[in-house]
């Protein structure tokens, strides 16, 4: 269990850009300055929530099927009831629902997207995703990890 | 009564692992002709496993599961022990007690999964609640305590898992021969103390909770729990020498539906010789059945029911007590009652609880493992008791070592026949002769399904995403109504 920082990677490395948020905390725990928790999630569970109350801060990284502007997206995650019948596909609001609903607990939580391009069976970014995949460790360094950790 | 004959299609089934589908057929008065579950996905393990070195089996076909690998890859590893040269009591002892451990807690997790996130719902809210009730989402808003326990005892389970495996899913223990990993105090300690997380003991204090939620469950709805869906069937599972609930290693033992042995504690390696396999053309999934008795009365049902039939005792304190007042229900006879499947599962997860904490304690548990250099063998079978019952490996190498030949029985093809009689009985004691389906009549075909915990996906060796359809076909077989689930 953790204290402090927590980040969930979501993605499947094997489905090329979708390995977007595991390739970012591949990266993140090599960057100096960072004491953190790094989970690699192929999908978000409800036990997630139980992890999630145990941090003071919450970042979810995942790829993002659509354009963004600048590559990248930062923005905060709000508890939302959001779940259907079944518990196999689960958003980030909903883990943070259940983390407040559950377990009494409202880390700040956070939601980076970043943009992909290629989803087909295969290992390894795309060029572009690669770039992208740049720009959001980039922001992450300069912008949040100083206030990070 | 309308005079126009239907079909009725459940597609998908939700709240179970895989695809499945069922149809019901109904004549010109409405009355159920017939009614069959579905398995409609296909995966072909035990033939592209074929020409890859025996070593990677229990490697690669953990990748039938993502909810019982562990199983799947401790039969594999079994199987591909004999294939090194080692029977199961040539293993160091550390490295089957390393084994056990991990399995115990796979069955532990597995069983928490399906209680508390899928069938739970159905219990807690009905099977004629409305759509969004019917989720682990709806549980955990108006029962958070239940809820929390389950979320936990889950992540106990998975966390053993890593500790032992390395990885919650897809990790690795078993080698040929031995184990991988010595498991070290520290992580050990983990699951001993109350630091950090609940311990083992907490586990069995919950474990012990939730067997009495059922119990009382059951006294409230004992008309529903003792009918619905019930009938008379055969019963297959582990016994160990003594006759007492295995999981990891130990004699095949069946029974029919009224006690009497049909299958008495035969060694895995005679499987071949006591069971066939049917198959129907209109299912992916086979159909086991014991040779002797045919395959029209040679099927068993398997899992948590079943091995609390079969089994004389358990070697655990608290939850031996609990077989002795859940065997008293019956009077000792075969329990039949399909939805008695969750008052067994309950059991067996506090057996878990309990044989957990006896290997924790056990000194031997942290000791190095040796694995001598033996002499390879042609061919390998292992037989586990998996979550979801009797699971069946075998594999056959030729001099390179290299598999030529792979057999799976997993555990929901035992649980084929008995589920679509299971379908059959809900066709016929709530849809027969109903001029209106509604959704709540169709959840309680699922109810029946999932009573099995049914793994499709490792049934037909498929990636998949959990669809469920209900068809109704008029007397000439064509679709007059579907009904559809979406997967998600």
């Amino acid at each position: 269990m953790n204290d402090g920082l927590l980040i969930f990677g979501i993605g499947n490395s094997g489905r090329c850009d979708d390995g977007l948020g595991w390739a970012f905390l591949d990266r993140i725990q090599t960057e100096a300055g960072f004491s953190g928790t790094v989970e690699y999630r192929y999908q978000l569970q409800v036990e997630d929530a139980a992890q999630a109350s145990c941090a003071q801060r919450v970042i979810f990284v995942d790829s993002h099927d659509g354009v963004l502007p600048g590559g990248f997206a930062f923005k905060p995650c709000m508890p939302s009831r959001d779940f259907e019948f079944t518990s196999h596909v689960l958003p980030p609001r909903a883990v943070m629902h259940f983390c407040q609903e559950l377990y009494g607990k409202t880390p700040r939580a956070d939601l980076l997207m970043i943009q992909g391009v290629s989803w087909d069976l295969g290992e390894g970014l795309s060029p572009e995703a690669a770039n992208f995949l740049e720009d959001a460790l980039g922001f992450f360094r300069n912008e949040l990890l100083p206030g990070l950790c | 009564m309308s005079t126009s004959t239907r079909k009725i299609t459940i597609d998908p089934v939700t709240r179970v692992e895989g695809h499945g589908r069922v149809t019901v057929q109904m004549d010109e008065q409405g009355k159920v002709e017939q009614a069959r579950f579905h398995v409609v996905e296909f995966r072909g393990f035990e033939r592209f496993i074929q020409g890859h070195p025996y070593w990677e089996a229990p490697l690669l076909v953990q990748r039938l599961c993502g909810i019982c690998p562990v199983s799947h890859h401790l039969a594999a590893a079994k199987a591909i022990d004999q294939v090194y040269g080692m029977d199961p009591q040539d293993l160091h002892p550390t490295a089957t007690k390393i084994r056990r451990l991990l399995h115990l807690a796979q069955v532990f997790q597995s069983h928490a999964l399906h209680f508390f996130y899928l069938a739970s719902p159905d219990l807690l809210f009905g099977m004629d609640a409305p759509v969004e009730k019917r989720s682990v989402g709806a549980v955990a808003m108006e029962h958070g305590e239940l809820a929390r326990k389950g979320i936990q005892m889950r992540q106990f389970g998975q966390e053993l898992i890593k500790a032992l495996a390395g990885k919650k899913i897809h990790g690795i223990t078993a080698v040929p021969g031995g184990v991988h990993k010595t498991f070290f105090p520290h992580e050990r300690e983990y699951f001993l103390s109350e630091e950090g997380s609940p311990s083992v003991d907490t586990m069995i204090q919950w474990s012990l909770e939730v067997v009495g939620f059922i119990k009382d469950y059951h006294d409230k709805n004992f008309s529903m729990l003792d009918s619905f869906a019930s009938y008379p069937s055969g019963h297959l599972g582990l016994v160990d020498q003594n006759g007492g609930l295995e999981l990891y290693d130990g004699l095949m033992r069946a029974i029919d539906s009224r006690g009497g042995i049909t299958l008495n504690d035969a060694h895995s390696d005679s499987y071949l010789k006591h069971f066939g396999e049917g198959v129907e053309k209109w299912s992916y999934m086979k159909f086991p059945f014991l040779r002797h008795l045919g395959r029209e009365k040679g099927w068993n049902r398997v899992g948590p029911l079943a091995r609390l039939n079969v089994c004389d005792h358990i070697s655990t304190p608290l939850a031996n007590e609990e077989l002795r007042e859940f065997k008293a229900y019956t009077n000792g006879r075969p329990n039949n009652h399909t939805m008695h499947s969750h008052w067994a599962r309950l059991i067996e997860v506090l057996y878990c609880a309990e044989a957990i904490k006896e290997l924790l304690n056990d000194p031997a548990i942290l000791d190095e493992v040796e694995r001598p250099t033996v002499n390879r063998r042609p061919e390998g079978i292992g037989i586990i008791e998996a979550p979801r019952g009797t699971l069946i490996h075998h594999y056959q190498v030729d001099e390179k070592g290299s598999i030529t030949k792979c057999n799976l029985i997993v555990s929901t093809t035992h649980n084929n026949e008995p589920m679509n009689r299971a379908v059959q009985w809900v066709a016929q004691n709530v849809l027969d002769q109903q001029q209106e389906i509604t959704d709540g009549m169709l959840n309680q075909v699922e109810v029946a399904i999932r009573a099995y915990d049914p793994c499709l996906s490792c049934a037909t060796h498929s990636m998949g995403q959990m669809p469920l359809i209900l068809e109704v076909l008029d007397a000439d077989g064509k679709v007059i109504a579907e009904y559809r689930k979406d997967a998600t």
